[in-house]
C-alpha cells in the first residue's frame, strides 16, 4: 500500500510521533513492561527496574538508531530510504517536543532506575552504558553521522 | 475560528461555527471534526505496535526459512549486486495490509450506479493468494463511488447519446488539441461549460489529475508564492511541485493562518532577495473528499481581496453536488463566478465521465489553449465523453429530472448524515457535503466494519494509515442521488448494528 494518492504528508513518518495520545501510549506501554517485569519473583526490584531501563534502551535504539528507511513506499522519491527513524522525526528539525520527549524518557528511566537499585556500582555502570546508548544518537551534533560506516546503507 | 491545531496540518476542534457577512445569502458555515477521544487512540497505537510487532517476528522467520515466503525475491545469481528493492518499504504491505486487503480493490463486474455486483474472492489464510470461489454477489448497494448524481448507468439519454457519438466520431483521434484532436464537440463542450458555470470560457482536458499536474505549471513559475491548504489532493501538490513556485502549506480551512502567511509573503517578499512576488496564488478544493468539509469560501475570497492575490478552487467533488443548481460551491454560498479567478473541475464525479476543465475569463483561457503542456502533448477527450457530459449536462441545468437528482442528493446527504450522528459515530466535516467520513481509529474496526457491511449487503471504501494519519482511519462514504431512501435507512440500520458490535459510537456530542 502506498501514500501516493492522498496523503497530507510524502513521508507519515516525520509527523506520526506528534499524532494525539501517542506519547501517553509510549508512557503507558513501557509502564506495563515495567510491571510484568516488576511481578516476576526472581527478579528483585533493583534487577527489575535495571531491566526495564535496559530493555527500553535497547528497543529504543534498535527502533530509532537502527532500523532506517519507511515501512511503506513514500512519493518523496525515497529521500529517507538512508535515515533512520530518529532523523526523520520532523523531517530533521531539532529541538522539536517530539524529539525532547525521547531524550527526557531515558533520562527519567535512568534516575528511577538508579534510585530503585539504591545506586549499586553494577547496576550504575549497566545503567549509564544504557543511557549513553539512548541519548548519544540522539544529539543534534551526531544527526546523519554513521561511525565507522555501521549501518549507513 | 479559535482552532486548537493539534495534528500538524489540520484543523481540530469541537465544531466550527461562523455568520460571514461577504456574499449575497448568509448562510451558517459549521463544519466538525471531533477530536480523537484518548481511549480510542490508545487502542488503535496499541493495536499498530502489536502488529508490526508480530511483522517483525514473521519478517525474521520468513528471512531464516521458518516461514514460507511467497514474496517475489531477488534472482539468487545476483546476491552479490546491489539489491533493487529494500524490502522494508513492503513491511507495511506483508504485515499490516495483507491481513485486511479483502476489503481494498473488490472487483465489480456490473457498472457502478446505485448498486453493484461483487465478485467473490476467498483468501488463502496465509493472506498472500486469493481464489474466485466463483459466485458473485449480487446488487450490492454501493456506498462507495463518487456518483454523486447518478449518472453511471449504462442505460439511458446519455448512455445512448453517447453510443451515438461513438458511431458518428469514432472513439478518439489519438492526437492532442493543438495538432489534429480539436473536435467541434470539443468547442461545443467547452462552450456549454462556460455558460453553466457562468464565465467567459472555459477549456476541458482528458484526464482529471492532469488538468491540475499541466496546467499549474503554466500559471506560475518560480518567483511566485503558491499558499495552498494543507489537504489539498496530490494532482494540486504534484501542480505546484513542477511549477517550481515556493509553497508554503496553510492549515486547513484556518482562515487565520492563511492571512498571516498572506501577510507574510505580502510584506517580507521572496526569501533572500526581499523583491515582492510575482504572483501569490491560493488554492483550495470545493469539497475535500477525505474531510468531508467544504472550503470557506467567502473567508478566502476576503483576504484574496485585501492582500491581491490569486485564487485556485479545483471543484473536483463540489460541481454538481452542491448548489440549487449544481454550479459548484460558489453557487451554495451565493458567490458570483466571476470573483474566483481561475475555476477547475473535473468530470468524473458528478457527471459520469472522465476528465477535467479550467474556467475563467477568456485571457486566461486562451493562454492555457496556447501554453498547457496538455493541450500540447496530451490526447484531447474521447468524443463519447464529451457527449456524455453535454447530455448529463443539459439534464442537470435544464430538466425537471435535474433538479430532482439535486434534490434528492442534498436531501440523501442530510438524512445519512444526521442518521450517523444520531447513532454516534464521529462525523467529520460539513453537514452538507456529499462525502460522509465516518471515523473508525483502529485498523481492526476498519476490516471488521466492512466485511460485516458486505455480508449485510453494502459496499463501503474503508481508508487506513498511511493514506490517513494513523490514528485516523475512516470508512469514507459517498452519498448519491440513484440511492433510494430505502436503502440509505437499509444502510443505517445496518451501521446501527454493527455500532453496537463493534462498540463505534465514539462522540461525546449531543
Amino acid at each position: 500500500m502506498h501514500t501516493g494518492t492522498t496523503n497530507q504528508v510524502a513521508n507519515p513518518n516525520t509527523v506520526v510521533w506528534n499524532s494525539p495520545g501517542i506519547w501517553i501510549t509510549y508512557l503507558l506501554t513501557t509502564g506495563f513492561m515495567h510491571l510484568i517485569l516488576l511481578s516476576m519473583p526472581w527478579f528483585t526490584t533493583s534487577v527489575s527496574w535495571t531491566l526495564t531501563n535496559v530493555l527500553h534502551g535497547v528497543c529504543m535504539y534498535f527502533f530509532l538508531h537502527t532500523i532506517k528507511g519507511t515501512p511503506f513506499e513514500t512519493s518523496d522519491q525515497g529521500k529517507y530510504r538512508y535515515s533512520t527513524h530518529w532523523e526523520q522525526i520532523d523531517s530533521g528539525t531539532q529541538f522539536t517536543a517530539a524529539r525532547k520527549f525521547f531524550m527526557t524518557t531515558p533520562i527519567v528511566l535512568y534516575i528511577l532506575a538508579s534510585f530503585y537499585s539504591m545506586y549499586d556500582f553494577t547496576h550504575f555502570v549497566v545503567n549509564t552504558l544504557v543511557l549513553l546508548l539512548s541519548l548519544l544518537p540522539k544529539l543534534p551534533q551526531l544527526h546523519g553521522v554513521r561511525i565507522f560506516g555501521i549501518n549507513k546503507y | 475560528m479559535n482552532a486548537a491545531a493539534q495534528n500538524g496540518e489540520l484543523n481540530r476542534n469541537g465544531a466550527n461555527e461562523i455568520y460571514h457577512k461577504g456574499g449575497s445569502t448568509k448562510r451558517k458555515f459549521q463544519e466538525s471534526f471531533e477530536p480523537t477521544p484518548l481511549y480510542a487512540a490508545i487502542v488503535t497505537y496499541v493495536n499498530y505496535a502489536v502488529v508490526t510487532l508480530f511483522g517483525f517476528l514473521r519478517d525474521f522467520l520468513r528471512k531464516h526459512g521458518f516461514e514460507k515466503l511467497y514474496a517475489a525475491t531477488e534472482d539468487p545469481e545476483m546476491k552479490d549486486f546491489v539489491p533493487l528493492y529494500a524490502s522494508f518499504e513492503s513491511f507495511y504491505t506483508r504485515n499490516i495490509y495483507n491481513r485486511i486487503q479483502d476489503i481494498f480493490n473488490r472487483p465489480i463486474c456490473s457498472v457502478p450506479g446505485a448498486t453493484i455486483n461483487i465478485v467473490e474472492r476467498k483468501f488463502s489464510h496465509s493472506g498472500w493468494t486469493s481464489k474466485y470461489t466463483g459466485k458473485t454477489l449480487k446488487n450490492v448497494v454501493n456506498l462507495g463511488s463518487y456518483n454523486y448524481l447518478g449518472f453511471a448507468e449504462n442505460e439511458g439519454t446519455c448512455s445512448e447519446a453517447a453510443i451515438e457519438s461513438a458511431k458518428k466520431y469514432g472513439v478518439g483521434v489519438c492526437s492532442s488539441r493543438q495538432e489534429m484532436g480539436n473536435l467541434d464537440i470539443h468547442t461545443k463542450l467547452e462552450q456549454t461549460m462556460a455558460d453553466y458555470l457562468g464565465v467567459e470560457a472555459c477549456i476541458t482536458f482528458g484526464m482529471g489529475y492532469a488538468t491540475n499536474s499541466t496546467n499549474i505549471p503554466c500559471l506560475v513559475n518560480k518567483g511566485c508564492l503558491i499558499l495552498s491548504d494543507g489537504l489539498n489532493h496530490a494532482s494540486l501538490v504534484l501542480g505546484c511541485r513542477l511549477s517550481r513556485a515556493t509553497i508554503r502549506v496553510f492549515k486547513h480551512n484556518d482562515m487565520e493562518d492563511l492571512e498571516r502567511k498572506l501577510s507574510d509573503g505580502v510584506v517580507y517578499g521572496q526569501p533572500r532577495t526581499q523583491r515582492p512576488w510575482k504572483k501569490i496564488l491560493i488554492i483550495v478544493e470545493g469539497v475535500y473528499s477525505m474531510e468531508g468539509s467544504i472550503v470557506n469560501l467567502p473567508g478566502v475570497l476576503a483576504l484574496k481581496k485585501k492582500y491581491k492575490a490569486y485564487l485556485y478552487l479545483d471543484e473536483a467533488h463540489s460541481i454538481g453536488a452542491l448548489g440549487d443548481h449544481g454550479r459548484g460551491v460558489t453557487e451554495y454560498f451565493g458567490i458570483h463566478a466571476s470573483e474566483v479567478d481561475i475555476m477547475m473541475g473535473t468530470f468524473t464525479k458528478s457527471f459520469g465521465a472522465a476528465g477535467g476543465y479550467i474556467a475563467g475569463n477568456r485571457a486566461l483561457v486562451e493562454h492555457l489553449r496556447a501554453h498547457s503542456h496538455s493541450a500540447c502533448y496530451a490526447t484531447s477527450m474521447s468524443p463519447p465523453v464529451c457527449q456524455q457530459i453535454l447530455t448529463s449536462l443539459s439534464i442537470i441545468s435544464g430538466t425537471e429530472e435535474g433538479r430532482n437528482r439535486i434534490k434528492q442528493l442534498a436531501k440523501s446527504c442530510k438524512i445519512f448524515r444526521q442518521g450517523l450522528k444520531k447513532l454516534g459515530f464521529i462525523v467529520y466535516g460539513n453537514d452538507d457535503s456529499p462525502v460522509v467520513p465516518v471515523l473508525f481509529y483502529s485498523p481492526c474496526k476498519l476490516g471488521a466494519f466492512s466485511r460485516e457491511m458486505l455480508k449485510r449487503g453494502f459496499a463501503v471504501v474503508g481508508v487506513g494509515f498511511p493514506a490517513t494519519p494513523i490514528v485516523e482511519s475512516r470508512v469514507r462514504f459517498c452519498m448519491s442521488a440513484a440511492l433510494t431512501d430505502k436503502q440509505i435507512q437499509d444502510a443505517l440500520s445496518a451501521c446501527s448494528d454493527l455500532s453496537s458490535l463493534l462498540n463505534l459510537n465514539y462522540s461525546k456530542a449531543k
